[in-house]
């Protein structure tokens, strides 16, 4: 019944978790955020994440624009936004992003320019995939609330 | 997005080092937010900040306000290492750098200009539960020089509290134990203690732009040969200024002129132009302290303008050279020749002499492609990027130079596999730097000349490898920024 549902929701958040850990997008930074939210900050790791998701789809944009439609690039702008896409990115654990950062800036240090235009892509597509499974997972953790809160009214459960 | 309490707090040592007042300075507002979270389990009192320029303004407002200060490294208005200088100079507090970027040179950098230390990110809370102990270093340090038998019942009663508390844990974890009470009591009658022997003991002194000036003019009028501390102190009748304070600020100055020749040297661009340039330009900064063009240009040109900042017990500064030079983490030929040429000690001859040396060693530079071991000369850094290259490739072959990724050109990948490849180029490309590091300390070591060269050859050497990170980004679009040591 609802029981079971709550129990179904908790499993498949496990479950989404350890694949994103298998995969290699999170890692440990985020088992570090969740254990900073507590009873002060119910909501600390979904805030910590908007704001993440915030800032980075800002860097992605400075990045595209910087690229594309352009004869010459500007490769210090191009190292200082990665720089700043890199250190969010390591904030919240974003291990597969981080990664993707680094090699985009050794592109932009040979001055490469297909690399770094392929490297902008599979970094969009990385961003695009890992805020869809954050968004999943939230998703999940606030059912799972809603669940609790429904048979057990007036009582919160800290996740 | 500055919180804390109303006005000023004070410290509060009975529950040292709970209540820690931390400003932390960072663009990336995602970090912002877990810092706080993070410091404020850590039961210290935390302000946060989003520009450099913001944190001195709060610093400056708030004298005493703040007892450390963790800063990131690439911040949009100023560059981290010209705050850290600024910090050091004129709060005289203990900063921690932070950057997402791990390589040696710029660690180097870090600790050069005066960094208690320097965290990579990500951050973890095990590492800022333990910044207190640059606050109390600096503590000791700062007792020790003002050489009072009050200085002395001060340690002893920190000395107490940090018996009582495990690795600093006990406080941090809000936990007191049920003999609190009578630690309490005893700590009750330190505290009184300490609260008298604090206003024996002399007050920090701060000094302000105004003053600098006086002391820069002083300085010049006696003629940098024959200065000394007490005639800078006559010059500049100022009543409240102590003849220790004129000494301590002195040392500072040398070390900072000291450090821009030294960057003169370093930097990749021109050559003896350039140094000729600097040298002439720290007099202008000296006479004036405020923008002049060439400042501009040099900014341009990588040398830091910062002064020579304490860090937390670190820095040639203090006389105890070894001691205070163990909590920077790199081998002690580093610490103690961190400032070959300068001992608080020294007269100004060896300051010229040293200019002139420097100037040799550059010519020789210019002839020597080779890296030679046995030639001491050919560590200092080298002027063009193409003469570190033949360096780096004439060393050993265990560093291939890092070769364009062929695979970006082959066919449409799915993302895991160009992530292999790029977790692929990644491994390869820390290796090379961990190689290089650690060559680079063993030939140093082996080096027959340990004086000039330790600090100098890991920077350029990376410079090669690494273009990107010699880019400072306040000489872009903001050029009105860097106006000097003091004016902001």
């Amino acid at each position: 019944m609802l029981g079971f549902g709550a129990v179904r929701l908790r499993t498949d958040m496990n479950r989404l978790l350890s694949l994103l850990f298998h995969q290699g997008v999170l890692d440990e930074q985020f088992l570090q955020l969740q254990h900073l939210q507590d009873q002060t900050s119910p909501n600390f790791v979904s805030d910590v994440v908007t704001i993440y998701f915030q800032e980075s789809e800002k860097q992605l944009r400075n990045l595209r624009n910087l690229l594309l439609d352009r004869e010459i690039w500007d490769y210090v702008k191009l190292g200082i936004h990665l720089n700043q896409l890199m250190g969010s990115s390591s904030s919240i654990g974003a291990k597969r992003m981080r990664n993707i950062c680094a090699v985009f800036r050794a592109a932009v240090e040979q001055s490469n320019r297909p690399a770094c235009i392929r490297a902008l892509e599979v970094l969009e597509h990385e961003y695009c995939y890992l805020k869809n499974k954050l968004h999943e997972l939230f998703q999940m953790e606030q059912q799972s609330v809603l669940g609790d809160a429904v048979r057990y009214p007036g009582v919160v459960h800290q996740l | 997005m500055a919180e804390g309490i109303n006005g000023f707090s004070s410290p509060r040592a009975d529950v040292f080092p709970a209540g820690l007042r931390v400003l932390v300075v960072d663009d990336d507002p995602t970090w912002l937010k877990i810092l706080e979270k993070m410091l404020k389990k850590c039961s210290y009192e935390v302000t946060t900040c989003g520009l450099a320029i913001e944190a001195l303004d709060l610093l400056r407002e708030r004298k005493d306000g703040f007892d450390i200060v963790i800063s990131d490294v690439n911040m949009p208005d100023m560059d981290g290492f010209k705050l850290l200088e600024h910090v050091g100079l004129e709060m005289d507090l203990p900063v921690i750098m932070m950057s997402v970027d791990g390589e040696t040179s710029r660690v180097m950098r870090g600790v050069q200009h005066g960094a208690c230390d320097y965290l990579l990110k990500p951050i973890r809370m095990k590492e800022l539960r333990n910044i207190w102990q640059h606050v109390y270093r600096k503590k000791i340090h700062e007792v020790r020089d003002t050489e009072s038998h009050e200085g002395l019942e001060e340690i002893l009663m920190m000395r107490n509290i940090s018996e009582q508390s495990d690795d600093g844990y006990l406080f941090c974890g809000g936990d007191m134990t049920p003999g609190k009470k009578r630690k309490d009591a005893e700590h009750n009658y330190n505290d009184k203690d300490f609260l008298d022997h604090s206003s024996i003991k002399k007050a920090r002194v701060v000094w302000t732009v105004d003053l600098h000036q006086k002391f820069v003019k002083a300085v010049n009028h006696i003629g940098f040969e024959k200065v000394g501390p007490k005639k800078i102190l006559d010059l500049m009748n100022v009543p409240w200024l102590t003849r220790e304070n004129v000494a301590s600020h002195l040392q500072k100055y040398r070390l900072y002129l000291t450090r821009l020749q030294k960057d003169d040297l370093k930097s990749t661009d021109s050559t003896k132009m350039q140094q000729n340039e600097a040298n002439s330009r720290i007099h202008e900064v000296d006479l004036k302290g405020t923008t002049t063009t060439s400042l501009q240009t040099i900014e341009s040109k990588k040398i830091l303008t910062g002064y020579a900042a304490k860090g937390g017990g670190g820095g040639g500064g203090h006389h105890k050279a070894s001691s205070s030079n163990s909590n920077i983490g790199i081998s002690n030929s580093f610490g103690s020749t961190q400032y070959p040429r300068f001992n608080s000690t020294v007269p100004s001859d060896q300051y010229s002499w040293n200019t002139g040396f420097t100037e040799f060693q550059f010519k020789q530079e210019q002839h020597n492609q080779q890296f030679h071991v046995e030639n001491g000369f050919t560590n200092l850094g080298l002027p063009t990027t193409l003469q570190q290259q033949n360096q780096v490739n004439s060393i050993n072959n265990l560093m291939p130079r890092f070769q364009p990724p062929d695979p970006w050109t082959l066919k449409d990948d799915t993302s895991i596999n160009n992530l292999e490849l790029s977790s692929i180029l990644l491994q390869s490309q820390s290796q090379q730097q961990h190689s290089s590091s650690t060559i680079n300390l063993d030939m140093q070591k082996k080096s027959g000349v340990p004086d000039f060269n330790d600090p100098e050859v890991s920077p350029s050497l990376y410079d090669a490898l690494r273009f990107d990170y010699d880019y400072p980004p306040d000489s872009l679009e903001y050029p009105v920024i860097d106006q000097g040591l003091f004016i902001i």
